[in-house]
């Protein structure tokens, strides 16, 4: 009698264990913060980004998460700007409380992020290309910087169109001028002559008088570096309306920008590490899959927003070898990491940067890009040289 | 006069020496509000306190909005401008000179200084005599739109449009900040309260009501506003200042026109005029939209647009000011706690000593007074002289230049040629409120009052010339000249001191003005159809106050009059003016039958009439 | 050479036809409808939706007009009416209604930047010169709006009305004349102008929610130094508009912006009724 009774309250608290631990709430999602500009200059690029987010973590979740927990996204409105992004980085790290911020933004906007993201001690991966040498504990970059990106716009008009005079246009604000830096420093490293260098503010819309200089210095080719979206379709449009027809080199338009330029984009070069033409399987599947989730609505992948699709498995892959999401963990396999996307094989293994495959190429009449030379491989040089990792 | 003084004090409400009474009112709001700043930390989360924080210093900006909009009637788009120095003036300096004690004061007095500095620029460029609240407001428009091109275009010394981040700034814990922030809002408000309440802010409220007035009570309306603006825009700059401290971000959206209409629209919504309602429409607005602006950002934004519309066209109280017309409509007592006019004035005469009866020194010549409108003249060739002790009718029929030739007595820049000299000295080419320095006080034809000012308060602001009014005590004793005294209380304004002057009857409201002109205790008066709408029993009271005032305290008073029956009674000399010049000028019994009169009246072909007789 | 007189000449005729609007309602109402740039933003929205629908781009600003000057008269009727005796009050109504339209634009477009195309691109070989055409068509453009107006105001029994109103309302009123029905009309008109100069200015710019911002702050400062008279203004672009053309091109862009807002400002604190000789 004594065993059984003693055997079926074992059997009852066997029972009563399983039945809990199956009925105990499943694993809290993780959360990634994704602050961008949905108002503001990039309001004409943040959907892309925004819905590279969702195809990465619907997709991750489909496979059953990470570590056994589901992605959820928080996006946040920067503005585009310093003032907006405070607000924005604050809500996400001190009222969502995310577990990493992955954004593409403003160079004005990631500065002004940073002191939060190191108060609050949240891994942030910067899926934007920039101008080059910002340096966190906190912060590792998938996207391009000057070192990659301008050389083969500058040889390519040097040697084939044979320019010598260059003519440089952007916007005054830490992205134009830290690139326009670099390829005045460039252009004159291979021999050519920086004949006019104007900016105008970011919020600026009028670039009739830089216009009638760019004409009066006859340079040889132009290159721009504008913040993206409105600032880069008014200069074109403009241009083009002045009838300026010199091989025009764009540093930070995107084929989805193009596209929206219509005809006015045709015949800007541009160097990318991201185009909708690249022949990879990986590439393909992507496409396909964004296709399907989002029908009309797609915005065309790009340049800013394939990044943030490979950083959101990035960060699977650093969280899966990490063994969870503690940050110190995180961060450290964040760089020892790779991951297999539209753009190959990627690795934030140089100071917090990472190597890239670029593409030169020219927009056509339909607003695709035809692709004219590949780089593999290309190295981002010494971004950061005092971080120790 | 310090017996009577120290009895009505003693039997005032109760208060602790020294300390004004209108601290007494607010006191035990300031302390509950002292108890949530020093507790708030314990009980708010991290992220609350953080935008909290931030809304708090921005609510000092939108006080200053307050005084300058709703007390003192200015207009302004261009805070965010004074804020946006404070804070580029500690971002700068952090970025450029590192962090530690002295960059932060060196900080500091930069921001007070430069905030100073424009601020007094920006006021004299807006506040001049002749200026319309229109141009200031313009000029409040444009200043945070150069601010922020400059910002634009200073590279990396500014920051450029992205701005300046990542400098050291203050090692304070969150809850000390929330601490710090929160009880610079509290001492802001009790300090602009006292101020406000106190007789020096009636000034500011009469400037709003009634600009003109105070011109001709001898304020000059332009240096109070200036200064204003400087101490409103140094306040401003030192919220800017902590705002960055504490943030470590300085970016031009904190300093342009965007930000600047955004404190505007605070105010409004809180309710302008009433201090608490700037801070509440602050922090409402501020906490809500970084709740809101992630989950329902354009809806939120849509909300805000469409109160703030609503408020402006119906609502001008905003939120508070609705509260507290709700609150007074319920009971009676909540109003007396929101009432803003202070209970018990009593009146009393200044001590003076009484002119000799026949003193009857020359108070004002005109010397060929002339005023042209381009071709038109309106005036030529007026000369005359007036004595103490006279009371001179001015009549003529209309278009004849009677009120422009008060105007060109009372203000140096109307006329064209000519000098006007009063009590012996020329009044050149000197505005209003300088020509009421020199002994002279203007009534108006309209009744020309502070429309939401008690009667004693508009009194006070009467007297302010003299009397330099206190910037923190509300004096519960209201000096006035005898013949103001004699005025105020023969008319039956004694009983209504408390009252606001727009609900004075037309009668009571040109008694007000004439008292108001007469604690200016001038020696010339000048009185425009100062009997129009008046009752026959009014009319005879004002006579009797008219001759009195000429007899015993021997004004001059120079009068315009329709009403020749009154002029008969009262004057003791005719000026007749016609088409510009002086027709006749001499004493009541001599000019009154001579048949000119008559005929300008009615109107007959004569040639130019005869010569002024002396 | 000739290309920045070009410049200057088309920045002018640019800052006219995004003026006249403001001016037409300061004239008539001495109210300042600081709800202008959102009109502009409207205008440029209908111009949008116009292209997108496949209208022929000629017919774009004929129908910005009409949507801007019946959201116009609705505002008026709603807002703007009991606003007449408080000029300030009237900014700041009407600021605020600039950002319930802002909004409302904003839920029903989204965000983003949208672009509308030229309808004439390419340039015209002139004085020597290749200049963009269509900132010529704008010349154009400025000087037949120009011409309307002065054609209504002048030669039509409503304008006869609404110089009477602008001269001496209560005299007006006295013989009859609907005021109420003028001041409706002409903010109606001054809006449906605003958007006019939003459909126009789209080929040169993005189309985006705050699009019309940046030209308030210059056309309420050239509207207030013109004082009411449309010949003033037309003066006033091009003198202003021109200084601003120089400064960007041989000082600083930055600075170039400034140029309008302040020289205005320093012109009312010398003339402060404006330069209108009427």
């Amino acid at each position: 009698m004594t065993l059984t009774r003693s055997l079926s309250t074992l059997l009852t608290a066997a029972a009563c264990t399983t039945l809990l631990a199956g009925a105990a709430p499943a694993a809290d999602p993780i959360k990634i913060g994704v602050p961008v500009g949905l108002s503001g200059a990039n309001s004409v690029v943040a959907p892309s980004v925004v819905q590279s987010a969702q195809l990465a973590v619907d997709e991750i979740n489909a496979k059953g998460g990470v570590l056994g927990r589901q992605l959820a996204l928080e996006v946040a409105d920067d503005a585009s700007g310093a003032a907006g992004a405070q607000k924005a980085f604050d809500s996400l790290v001190f009222q969502k409380k995310v577990d990493v911020l992955i954004s593409m933004e403003t160079s004005a906007a990631r500065n002004a992020g940073l002191p939060i993201v190191t108060r609050g001690k949240v891994p942030y991966i910067y899926t934007s290309f920039y101008e080059g040498k910002s340096c966190s504990p906190f912060l590792y970059v998938n996207a391009w910087v000057p070192e990659q990106q301008v050389p083969p716009i500058v040889d390519y008009f040097a040697r084939e169109k044979k320019a010598a005079k260059f003519f440089l246009i952007g916007s005054d604000y830490a992205f134009g001028r830290g690139m326009l830096a670099f390829t005045k420093a460039y252009v004159e490293k291979i021999g050519g002559k920086v004949v006019g260098e104007e900016y105008l503010p970011m919020d600026g819309s009028d670039w009739t008088p830089i216009i009638s200089k760019l004409k009066a210095a006859a340079p040889d080719a132009l290159i721009t570096s504008t913040a993206g979206g409105a600032p880069n379709v008014t200069l074109t449009k403009q241009l083009r309306a002045a009838g300026v027809a010199l091989p025009y080199g764009n540093l930070a338009v995107d084929e989805g920008t193009a596209k929206g330029m219509g005809t006015d984009a045709e015949g800007i070069y541009l160097s990318a590490s991201y185009v909708t033409g690249i022949d990879s399987p990986a590439n393909k599947t992507f496409l396909a899959a964004m296709q399907k989730k989002f029908g009309t609505e797609l915005k065309t992948p790009n340049d800013l927003s394939v990044p943030e699709y490979e950083a959101v498995y990035a960060y699977k892959a650093a969280v899966e070898k990490a063994g969870g999401t503690d940050a110190t963990k995180v961060l450290k396999a964040l760089a020892e990491i790779s991951v297999e996307g539209p753009r190959g094989k990627i690795a934030m293994s140089k100071q917090h940067h990472a190597p890239l495959t670029m593409y030169l190429g020219q927009v056509q009449a339909d607003g695709g890009v035809k692709v004219i030379k590949s780089f593999a491989d290309v190295d981002p040089g010494a971004q950061c040289p005092n971080l120790k990792d | 006069m310090p017996d009577l003084g120290s009895a009505l004090r003693s039997h005032a409400s109760p208060s602790l020496p020294g300390l004004p009474r209108s601290l007494g009112r607010i006191a035990i709001p300031a302390l509950l509000a002292a108890v949530l700043v020093v507790g708030g930390p314990w009980i708010l989360d991290t992220y609350t306190l953080n935008i909290l924080v931030r809304a708090l210093f921005v609510a000092i900006a939108a006080l200053t909005v307050d005084v300058l909009w709703g007390y003192s009637g200015t207009l302004t788009f261009g805070q965010s401008a004074f804020f946006g120095i404070g804070a580029y003036a500690l971002a700068i300096g952090f970025t450029q000179f590192g962090f530690g004690p002295w960059q932060a004061l060196l900080a500091l007095g930069a921001a007070v200084g430069i905030a100073a500095a424009v601020a007094g620029f920006v006021g004299w460029l807006s506040f001049y005599p002749g200026s319309t609240p229109l141009y200031a407001s313009v000029v409040s428009l444009v200043l945070p739109i150069v601010l922020v091109q400059l910002l634009y275009s200073g590279g990396t010394f500014t920051g450029s449009s992205s701005g300046l981040v990542g400098f050291e700034s203050f090692d304070v814990s969150l809850d000390n900040w929330f601490r710090l922030a929160g009880g610079a809002v509290l001492a802001t408000l009790v300090i602009a309260w006292i101020v406000l309440s106190s007789d020096a802010g009636r000034v500011l409220g009469a400037m709003r009501d009634n600009d003109e007035r105070c011109a001709y009570l001898g304020i000059d309306t332009a240096r109070v506003r200036i200064a204003l603006s400087v101490v409103m825009g140094v306040v401003a700059a030192l919220a800017g200042y902590g705002y960055v401290g504490f943030s470590g971000v300085a970016a031009p959206e904190n300093a342009g026109f965007v930000f600047g209409t955004q404190l505007v629209v605070m105010v409004a919504l809180g309710g302008r005029g009433s201090l608490i309602g700037a801070v509440i429409g602050a922090l409402v607005i501020e906490v809500a939209s970084a709740y809101l602006s992630s989950s329902l950002p354009f809806v939120w934004e849509l909300i805000v647009g469409v109160a703030f519309v609503l408020v402006i066209v119906v609502l001008p109280g905003g939120l508070f000011g609705s509260l507290r017309e709700a609150s007074a409509a319920m009971h009676p007592r909540l109003a007396a706690l929101f009432a803003r006019t202070a209970s018990s004035i009593s009146l009393a005469t200044l001590d003076r000593v009484a002119p000799t009866p026949d003193r009857n020194a020359v108070v004002v010549e005109a010397d060929g007074v002339s005023k042209h409108f381009g071709s038109l003249s309106v005036l030529s060739g007026v000369s005359f002289t007036a004595r103490q002790g006279e009371l001179v009718s001015i009549v003529g029929p209309n278009g004849a230049g009677k009120t422009t030739l008060i105007r060109c007595l009372a203000d140096g820049r109307e006329r064209s040629e000519g000098t006007v000299r009063v009590c012996g000295h020329s009044i050149g080419r000197l505005p209003p409120d300088r020509v009421v320095g020199l002994g002279l006080g203007r009534k108006f034809q309209a009744a020309s009052v502070f429309e939401t000012l008690s009667v004693a308060d508009c009194l006070r602001v009467a007297r302010s010339r003299s009397e330099r009014p206190s910037l923190v005590a509300a004096s519960p004793v209201l000096a006035l000249p005898a013949a103001a005294r004699a005025v105020v209380e023969s008319s039956g304004l004694a009983e209504r001191l408390d009252l606001q002057a727009r609900f004075l009857s037309h009668g009571l409201k040109q008694a007000l003005e004439l008292a108001m002109v007469l604690a200016l205790d001038p020696q010339v008066l000048l009185l425009d159809e100062p009997t129009a709408g008046l009752t026959r029993a009014e009319r005879q009271g004002f006579a009797a106050i008219l001759t009195d005032l000429v007899a015993r305290e021997r004004l001059c008073v120079l009068i315009i009059e329709h009403d020749l029956d009154f002029v008969r009674q009262i004057s003791s000399r005719i000026i007749l003016l016609h088409q510009g010049r002086v027709a006749l000028d001499g004493p009541v019994a001599d000019i009154v039958d001579d048949p000119l009169i008559r005929e300008i009246y009615t109107g007959s072909t004569r040639p130019k009439p005869a010569e002024a007789k002396p | 050479m000739i290309t920045p007189v070009l410049d200057i000449v088309t920045t002018a005729a640019i800052l006219f036809i995004v003026s006249a609007g403001l001016l037409i309602v300061f004239g008539v109402m001495k109210i300042i409808n600081f709800a202008h740039a959102s009109f502009i933003t409207v205008g440029a929205y209908t111009a949008l939706v116009a292209s997108h629908l496949g209208l022929p781009p000629v017919l774009a600003p004929a129908a910005a007009f009409l949507v801007g000057g019946l959201i116009g008269a609705a505002a008026e009727r709603v807002v703007v009416r009991r606003l007449y005796g408080r000029p300030l009050d009237a900014i700041l109504a009407t600021w605020g209604l600039s950002i319930v339209i802002g909004q409302l634009v904003t839920l029903v477009f989204g965000r983003e930047v949208q672009f509308v195309p030229a309808p004439v691109s390419g340039t015209l070989a002139i004085l020597g010169a290749d200049y963009s055409s269509y900132r010529l068509l704008l010349v154009v453009a400025a000087f037949v709006i120009a011409g309307l107006f002065t054609v209504l105001l002048n030669g039509t029994r409503l304008g006869l009305s609404t110089r009477a109103v602008i001269m001496n309302e209560n005299l007006a009123q006295g013989l009859g004349i609907d005021s109420t029905r003028v001041r409706l009309i002409t903010f109606g008109i001054g809006c449906g102008l605003a958007a006019i100069a939003g459909a126009l200015i789209t080929p040169l710019a993005s189309v985006d929610p705050n699009m019309g911002l940046s030209w308030l702050i210059g056309a309420f400062m050239l509207v207030m130094i013109s004082g009411g008279s449309l010949l003033t203004l037309g003066l006033s672009c091009f003198v202003l508009g021109g200084l601003q053309v120089l400064t960007s091109t041989f000082i600083s862009p930055i600075l170039g912006g400034l140029t309008i807002a302040v020289l205005a400002a320093v012109a009312l604190r010398l003339r402060p009724e404006g330069f209108a000789r009427a």
